[in-house]
């Protein structure tokens, strides 16, 4: 009990701190407040005109085109992290040493600081960009079951920290992890969903996105919040398809503890 | 001549510098390659699903797309080094290496911030571009012609922007996210113009004319250019001449107050 | 005995990397494996309450030594032992009892104030609110920095950074605390204010083990020195067995009244000759005394000053050096 007390104070503590460092840098995050909006203004023209009179295309009707679009750029605000390269960081720079002569599992470490970082997002990015998105272009931005969709994106949130996690710990192996992390982004930004609805890609192509990580990061959660599921020909109640993604969460988390600990292994005998 | 002299010497310095990392070095190039590749992604599946920009088939609009993609990289190529150069030098209050060279500090700055791995999106753009332009073809020389006179416009304009956001380096330190908030507003490029709504479509011509970066180049070449697309070359060279004014001023202001 | 290396090695397998555009563009394709084994069977042993500084020229393996004895890095061979832990395999239970200061790499965060990076530490570590509060407030009045540490960190100097490191680093309490060039860049005020509090930790019964190139550590702090060079053991020993190592020898700065001829003394070696009328003198005490020699001295000369010194450190650790290479 006393552990889990003392777990629970140090996420705190850490989160904490964390906003308070980042607050520093709140203009950072304010430049969301006219790229978010800039970006979706974008999508929201080409896809009024692609519509035209209106009809259905791949399944999607306008506005649950523009209503896709909508969330997942703010959806985007409450998963995105940086441990990747936080991790690359402190190990090229030898910092990471000082984290193992300290009695903590540098992985909770940064998962702490993913939720201060997370937190001032929501306050700084999320709700903002919400207000904005709802205001200048009048669409409809609640979800369809508030429960199921705070769910989703939470895990949402932990699997690409867990991704992350792992791509940074390469650097273990690697002096430069910057291709490493452009891959990540790259299949990412085509297979998260954030370009165009997954619906979009040929039928094997969804298919195997079920047993890649990326789509668990944003078109889970985007079509959780819009209510009806489907990929690859499948349609999926939301409780099954939150399963699914907690299922995937589950085995990101595990792959990062393999990696950790072969990391580690290699840190005690190479030492960098 | 003695700027493409050290231009030369630079870029085999670059290069050889890239390859110490091999690994990455060889991912980062190929990643940007297909990085690059992967931008008309969007336009496929639009195209595939049985969509369609309204009056623009799909060559077409990859052709826009390619020409985007081509002027932005070799914009990037040369420009780019500079953004993130100015920033770390400007966080560090490092600047002063910059001033101390016996060369003017863009000319310097610009010939020693080659950055090899953008090749990859050089790369990317051509292919594109051949590609659309195979199934396209070529009206007539004409058109060449007012193709190269465009898409002159269009890299005075990157040229503008980067070095604007290399300025806005100055005043707004460690911000990487400077960036960002340029390609936004050139995202508007990217697609044929004439889908937009009035008033965006007369800004994304004259006011900041992104539409010179891939749309009204790629036009020319399709024949469908309309007159006003030569207007706003102006507006493009007086970006580029603003954003080295701007530049240059950031420096004198950074003098006054680091010296 | 709190710590205890029984023929302690660490070796490293590495690649060879060329410089230049044509080596870069080679090593794409072919690489030659490099064995180097930086700790070469090491065994000393080191009781609780004592400053040891640990001494090397760069790539001595002192770091190597020093990683080791933090439970960061695995030996290849041999045993260790710190306060009864074998550190790099209990790792998460024994850091709680150390303490670790490396001047090249900051705990502290940079954007915000230090106070803030210590409730993190705090956290971290598990310490009780009220032992917190004490033993913040002892170090910090220790330290002077009750202003410094509610300023971002990013606007500190490095002493002032150094010595917020130093509370980072023993909020704790540590048993033992391991410096690695702890006064590194620091200027003479500086590393005076963390020598003493060095001093002051260890009259408390801190352990402390410290590698620095800067020999003035050693002087004011280690009282025990062990010196490494390729990876082996060549000095261990007080300070005093240290400066007699090349035999009992005095420098003498002499200043003279008129011109003399002055090699006549035996046992006394001129070094250095500023001008004909000053002199740097190496005299061997075991060949002649102080008296002696002074005697000797005025009998051939008239001087107007002199000054007798200990020898050098870094003339007796570059001997040092230079024996164990040979």
């Amino acid at each position: 009990m006393t552990k889990i007390k003392q777990k629970l104070d140090t996420c705190m503590t850490v989160a904490r701190v964390t906003v308070k460092e980042y607050l520093a840098y709140r203009s950072h995050m304010l430049v969301s407040l006219f790229v978010g909006p800039v970006y979706f203004a974008v999508q929201y023209f080409i896809w009024g005109a692609i519509y035209g009179d209106g009809g259905e295309i791949a399944g999607f009707e306008y506005t649950q085109m523009i209503r896709y679009f909508g969330i997942t750029a703010l959806i985007g605000y409450l998963t995105w992290g940086s441990a990747d390269w936080n991790l690359s960081m402190l190990i090229r720079t030898g910092k990471f040493l000082t984290f193992a002569l300290r009695p903590l599992h540098h992985r909770f470490f940064a998962l702490s600081q993913k939720i201060g970082h997370r937190s001032l997002a929501l306050f700084l990015e999320f709700i903002p960009c919400w207000l904005i998105l709802m205001a200048v272009f009048k669409i409809n931005l609640f979800p369809a079951h508030l429960g199921w969709f705070i769910l989703s994106v939470l895990l949402a949130s932990l699997i690409h920290f867990f991704i992350a996690y792992c791509i940074g710990l390469f650097s273990f192996w690697l002096v430069k992890t910057d291709g490493l992390r452009m891959a990540y982004w790259l299949f990412d930004s085509v297979f998260a969903g954030f370009l165009i609805p997954l619906v979009f890609f040929p039928k094997w192509m969804q298919f195997i996105q079920f047993f890649l990580p990326f789509q668990y990061t944003s078109y889970v959660p985007a079509m959780v919040f819009l209510g009806e599921y489907k990929l690859g020909g499948y349609e999926l109640s939301l409780p099954a398809i939150v399963g699914v993604q907690a299922l995937a969460t589950l085995t990101m988390f595990v792959v990062s503890e393999l990696m950790y600990r072969a990391a580690m292994k290699r840190f005690t005998a190479v030492g960098s | 001549m003695r700027f493409i002299k050290l231009y030369g010497k630079c870029i085999k310095i670059a290069i050889a510098g890239a390859l110490a990392y091999r690994l990455n070095f060889l991912l980062t190039t190929l990643l940007a390659t297909i990085l690059n590749a992967l931008f008309p992604i969007v336009t496929i599946l639009i195209y595939n699903a049985g969509a369609s920009f309204p009056g623009w088939d799909f060559y077409e609009v990859l052709l826009i797309q390619g020409v985007f993609l081509l002027t932005s990289n070799l914009a990037y190529l040369m420009f780019d080094g500079v953004l993130w150069t100015t920033m770390q030098h400007v966080r560090e209050g490092t600047f002063e290496v910059v001033l101390l060279k016996p060369l003017s500090p863009l000319t310097y700055l610009v010939s020693t911030t080659f950055t090899p791995e953008i090749f990859g999106g050089v790369i990317a753009g051509s292919v594109l571009f051949g590609f659309s332009l195979f199934f396209t073809g070529v009206s007539s020389f004409a058109a060449i012609g007012q193709f190269l006179l465009l898409f002159a416009g269009g890299f005075c304009l990157m040229a503008g922007l980067c070095l604007l956001m290399s300025a806005t380096a100055f005043k707004w330190v460690d911000n990487g996210r400077i960036p960002e908030i340029y390609d936004s507003v050139m995202t508007f490029g990217k697609y044929p113009v004439t889908i937009f709504p009035q008033a965006v479509r007369g800004a994304a011509s004259f006011v900041i004319p992104v539409a010179m970066i891939g749309f009204f180049p790629a036009s020319a070449l399709l024949d469908r250019v309309e007159i006003a697309a030569f207007f706003a070359v102006i507006p493009c060279v007086l970006f580029m001449l603003f954003g080295i004014w701007v530049y240059n001023k950031m420096i004198k202001l950074y003098e006054g107050v680091g010296g | 005995m709190i710590i205890k290396l029984n023929n302690l090695e660490k070796t490293f397998v590495t690649y060879k990397r060329g410089s230049g555009f044509g080596a870069a563009l080679r090593s794409l394709f072919k690489r030659e494996k490099v064995i180097v084994k930086a700790v070469d069977g090491i065994s000393f042993e080191i009781p609780e309450g004592e400053i040891c500084g640990l001494l090397g020229p760069n790539g001595a393996g002192k770091s190597t030594i020093i990683k080791m004895l933090c439970g960061a890095l695995f030996p290849t061979g041999g045993e260790i032992n710190v306060a009864g832990f074998k550190p790099a395999r209990e790792r998460v239970r024994y850091v709680k009892e150390i303490g670790a200061v490396f001047g090249q790499k900051s705990q502290l965060i940079w954007d915000i104030p230090p106070i803030d990076s210590f409730a993190m530490n705090k956290a971290i570590y598990g310490i009780e609110n009220s032992l917190f509060e004490q033993r913040l407030d002892e170090l910090v009045k220790l330290l002077d920095v009750s202003e410094i540490i509610q300023k971002p960190t990013r606007v500190l100097s490095l002493g002032e950074r150094m010595k917020c490191e130093f509370i980072m680093a023993m909020l704790h309490n540590p048993r033992i605390v391991f410096l690695d060039e702890p006064t590194i860049g620091l200027d003479v005020i500086a590393k005076a204010n963390i020598r003493d509090f060095i001093v002051e930790m260890n009259k408390k019964g801190t352990t402390f083990i410290l590698t620095t190139h800067d020999l003035e550590d050693v002087e004011r702090l280690a009282q025990r020195i062990i010196i490494i060079n390729h990876g082996k053991k060549v000095f261990d020993g007080s300070l005093e067995t240290l400066q007699s190592e090349l035999g009992r020898k005095k420098i003498v700065e002499l200043k003279l009244h008129k011109n003399a001829d002055l090699l006549d003394i035996k046992g006394a070696v001129v070094l250095d000759k500023k001008s004909q009328l000053e002199f740097t003198l190496e005299v061997d005490m075991d060949v002649v005394g102080i008296s002696e020699f002074v005697g000797e001295l005025s009998k051939q000369a008239e001087f107007t000053d002199i000054s007798i010194k200990e020898l050098p450190m870094d003339k007796i650790i570059t001997a040092i050096y230079a024996k164990s290479h040979s």
